[in-house]
């Protein structure tokens, strides 16, 4: 449970409540129990993680060379270890790299006789993506003939050339692991505080002295800067700052599962290599979600607003276009939910991460974007030597609890597990999201979990609530009325997503005679 | 170990449909009829339909949803049907095997010797019509707001527009004005409204609440929660023109865009379904492709007026009976196809033509002075003119024992909508 008072004093807080920030805390806890996370949000996950399509690259995307490359393999191969005991699904169901007549730039393709481009695509393409792959060190890829492209994915293109499958790419939902890894800091000693936003860092004489928030003062002698898109914000105040970071736009669609489970069975993406135009996203795929979902995307859009989450129509018939070609007949009638999100890139398109000289004591974890997910492990891995050298003991705590209990998840579990749910707590026998197969008692425990959920949407991304073919056409007063009776306060108090995203209005209701 | 239960029949849902068929199969003559409602009380969706316009053909009286429901929910009490409320079917497989689960029992397996399906529909979402934007609080269906109202007693919005002319949609633009909410206007992408006539007077006209007709929503504002819509005419492929996009403040975006039958469970039973209906293929019984499963009301197509929900459910209710007690095996089908001006017709086949049989349908687009006809092969059974159709308004006309006026083996069945009329 959060406290409600800030305290005085931590021997770290970090700032940002996002799965960098959620990753490096938990392994701090691992040494101390004396840390702090602030987030400006409502809940922890709640602006760029949450919209994290949640893919765990293996890193064949990443330039040689840069940090992004190094972090994302590197954290590839953690991952196991890095999920294990959090009660969080990771699946690595593997990624199919299709190459077609268009993976080549139309400008270069019509220079080469055909024969010369065929055997380009056929030959030469594949064997460039493994050698891509070998010099980063990336285990486990083969290349895959055109038949067995449709073997393994019915649906692709007649037109696919020829395949490279790389096995160790995997999926893990982005908001259920952060929260689990804040749930996880917090029964081994660490604190979170919600609502709360950094307006300056204290720094005297070089060193960190703390932070402020508009809750009051911490002081605590290492600051780790995890704040995302508002990481150069941040950075700034410490005077640990100089790079900028500006916002890159993401949405993907998702697509009702009973449509669509098993309409691709690893995630699947086509090769293009790109023209003349800089383009910084890996093109985005066709992925199955844990829960069987299939899902479309990501774009990657510019924009100025740090807040700007919205999607357009041209980005929706972009991605719809996009995979009309790789997935011919992908169902686009079964679509139930579009979301967006705003990435951290900063301008050197790498991440940032490292002790400032300016102010000691002060790290930055910044310019996280895509593979940042993959990374997560490996950052950590990386900030923790900094951490370490701070003054973070380097003896492990001989009191640090590795398991973190996940609730139960009713729809996945079988009759017999249900029943005695069902005995020891009727409400487990009380759905209320038709679509999902939510039980009242997931509510509840979503309600007064380590981090609990105060919102419709802290519910939502704990129990899937909503998440369905209905978006919460049925289950949404529900909802807001257990969570309400749960938190002890009338229903209209209940917001979506935070102060201002108010459900009901608060007036009485009067009856019009 | 539980025991499994083994009903004569097994009801999924207990609004209109599934009330009807439980009432109607208990009537033929089936003693051992379950009834399964998710919701804590019997009457599905009627319950918050507190309008009137219920009952006109069934009851010859106008009543409203709360007490068109009654009269079904006092008869069935009066009967041996099992009801069982709060209960939640989880799964159906093809063997008929059904898994539900409530807070008394647990899970509950039945293997019934036959199976109404009545699970009615869901609201389309913003998502399934691809309205860009952001997604803060405020974006609701038309049925989650009646029910959050007339239920729940909470106000979802005071500002509100509302997209869509469905029905629903009509009715909540009357609802929201009478809680003391300002609806801004009601925004149509089609040239022509989506819900009866009826609805667009006394629900938009009588409130001088106004109907922008070929308009759609083309994005939505607001970080937290609904600021404003902007709002557009649509051109001839119902796309907005950009140079006619405005501004509308309001805190609430209201759907009326569609209503979708709810087949999950039906798909899981390996039953077909019919792609414009997106309903079950059914017969004049209204059995589905699946020997002993039979479907009425809303999860068969939406129809527009509960009598018919009632009537669909009678004959699906005295067709399971009937497969029950009598085992009767079906007859090679006769198709019935769509022809002019008809989108589609329910059923989509008839097995036995020599009983009456109801046909249902829809017009694809308004058209005045018609007739609307019947044919087997090529030759018309029955006709019926009117002044004026309209795709919201659904088209009824029965045939009488066809292979015995006929006199010959029909082999295809055809239901069209022809110029000259009244």
């Amino acid at each position: 449970m959060t406290p409600a008072g800030l305290p005085e004093s931590a021997q770290v807080v970090v700032i940002g409540a996002g799965v960098s920030g959620c990753s490096i805390a938990r392994e701090l806890t691992k040494y101390t129990p004396d840390i702090v996370i602030i987030d400006r949000e409502s809940d922890v996950a709640d602006a760029t993680t949450k919209a994290n399509n949640a893919e765990v690259h293996s890193g064949i995307g990443e330039k040689i060379g840069t940090l992004k490359a190094k972090l994302n393999v590197r954290g590839n191969a953690l991952y196991d270890d890095f999920v294990s005991g959090l009660g969080v699904d990771f699946r690595r169901q593997g990624l199919l790299i299709v190459i077609t007549p268009r993976t080549l730039p139309e400008e270069v393709a019509a220079r080469m006789p055909r024969s010369v481009h065929d055997f380009v695509l056929k030959q030469v393409m594949p064997r460039l993506i493994m050698l891509n792959a070998r010099r980063k060190g990336i285990p486990g890829l083969r290349m895959v003939s055109r038949a067995e492209v449709y073997r393994m994915e019915p649906h692709v293109t007649r037109s696919a050339v020829a395949g490279v499958f790389d096995p160790t790419y995997g999926m893990v939902a982005p908001y259920k692991l952060t929260i689990a890894l804040a749930e996880h800091s917090v029964m081994n000693g660490a604190r979170v505080f919600l609502n709360t936003e950094v307006s300056g860092v204290n720094v005297k004489d070089g060193r960190v002295l703390g932070v402020t928030t508009n809750r009051g003062d911490i002081r605590a002698p290492i600051v780790v800067n995890a704040a995302g898109v508002f990481a150069d914000e941040v950075a700034d105040m410490a005077g640990a700052g100089g790079f900028r970071i500006h916002p890159r736009k993401g949405a993907s669609l998702l697509f009702d599962r009973e449509e669509t489970r098993e309409y691709v069975h690893s995630s699947v993406s086509e090769f293009r290599v790109r023209g003349k135009t800089k383009a910084h996203s890996k093109g985005g795929g066709a992925m199955p979600t844990l829960e069987g979902n299939l899902q479309l995307g990501p774009t990657a859009i510019e924009t100025d607003d740090k807040f700007d989450t919205s999607i357009s129509a041209e980005e929706i018939q972009e991605i719809f276009d996009r995979f009309y070609y790789l997935l011919p007949d992908f169902p686009r009638s079964a679509m139930i939910s579009a979301f967006s999100g705003i990435r951290a890139p900063t301008e050197e398109e790498d991440f940032i991460i490292g002790p400032s000289e300016a102010a000691r004591g002060f790290v930055n974890v910044a310019g996280i974007q895509s593979p940042g997910l993959a990374s997560a492990p490996a950052i950590v891995e990386m900030v923790m030597v900094f951490l370490h050298d701070l003054g973070v003991p380097r003896q492990p705590r001989s009191d640090f609890d590795p398991v973190r209990p996940a609730p139960p998840r009713f729809a996945e579990l079988s009759n017999e597990e249900r029943d005695r749910l069902i005995a020891g707590d009727p409400r487990y026998g009380h759905v209320i999201c038709r679509c999902e197969q939510v039980t009242e008692a997931e509510v509840v425990n979503a309600a007064h979990g380590i981090i609990p959920a105060t919102t419709m949407d802290g519910v939502k991304r704990r129990t899937r609530t909503g998440m369905g073919r209905c978006q919460g056409g049925f289950c949404g007063y529900r909802v807001a009325q257990i969570l309400a009776r749960e938190m002890g306060v009338p229903v209209t108090d209940m917001t979506k997503d935070g102060d201002g995203s108010w459900v009901f209005t608060t007036g009485k209701k009067t009856i019009a005679v | 170990m539980k025991k499994t239960r083994k009903p004569q029949l097994a009801v999924i849902g207990a609004g209109p449909a599934g009330l009807g068929a439980a009432l109607a199969a208990s009537g033929a003559g089936l003693r051992d009829v379950m009834l399964i409602e998710r919701d804590f009380e019997l009457g599905g969706i009627l319950p918050q339909c507190i309008h009137d316009g219920f009952g006109s053909i069934v009851f010859k009286e106008v009543m409203t949803g709360p007490e068109y429901a009654q009269r079904f929910v006092e008869e069935i009490r009066r009967t041996d049907v099992e009801i069982m409320l709060n209960t939640m079917v989880l799964d159906m497989g093809p063997d008929m095997r059904i898994t539900a689960v409530n807070d008394r029992e647990g899970i509950v397996e039945i293997e019934p010797e036959s199976i109404v399906l009545a699970m009615g529909c869901r609201e389309r979402t913003r998502h399934q019509v691809m309205l860009p934007g952001f997604r803060p609080a405020g974006v609701i269906t038309a049925g989650a707001a009646q029910r959050d109202i007339n239920i729940e007693g909470l106000m979802p919005g005071r500002k509100i527009v509302i997209l869509g002319s469905g029905d629903i949609g009509l009715i909540m633009a009357r609802r929201f004005t009478l809680e003391g909410a300002r609806v801004e206007g009601v925004y149509e992408l089609m040239d022509h409204p989506g819900g009866i006539t009826r609805n667009v007077v006394q629900c938009l006209r009588d409130f001088e609440i106004p109907l922008h007709l070929s308009h759609t929503v083309s994005f939505i504002h607001g970080r937290k929660r609904v600021e404003a819509v902007t709002v557009a005419e649509v051109d001839a492929d119902l796309k907005p023109r950009k140079e006619t996009e405005r501004f509308v403040p309001c805190d609430t975006l209201c759907l009326s865009v569609g209503l979708i039958p709810e087949n999950e469970l039906s798909k899981h039973a390996g039953i077909q379904l019919d792609p414009v209906t997106a309903g079950p293929f059914v017969d004049e019984r209204m059995e589905t492709t699946v020997d002993g499963i039979f479907a009425c009301g809303n999860v068969v197509n939406v129809f527009d007026l509960v009598d018919y929900v009632t009537h669909s459910a009678q004959v699906a209710g005295r067709g399971a009976a009937e497969y029950v007690l009598q085992g009767r095996k079906r007859q090679s089908p006769v198709k019935v196809v769509a022809g002019r001006n008809v989108k589609y017709v329910v059923p989509q086949f008839v097995s036995d033509l020599n009983r009456d049989v109801d046909f249902y349908f829809r017009v694809e687009h308004p058209e005045r002075a018609v007739t609307a006809r019947i044919l087997a092969d090529g030759k018309p059974l029955a006709g019926k003119k009117h002044k004026m159709v309209r795709p919201p308004e659904m088209l009824k006309q029965t045939t009488e024992a066809l292979d015995v006026s006929t006199g010959e083996k029909t082999r295809e069945l055809t239901v069209e909508v022809i110029p000259g009329g009244e």
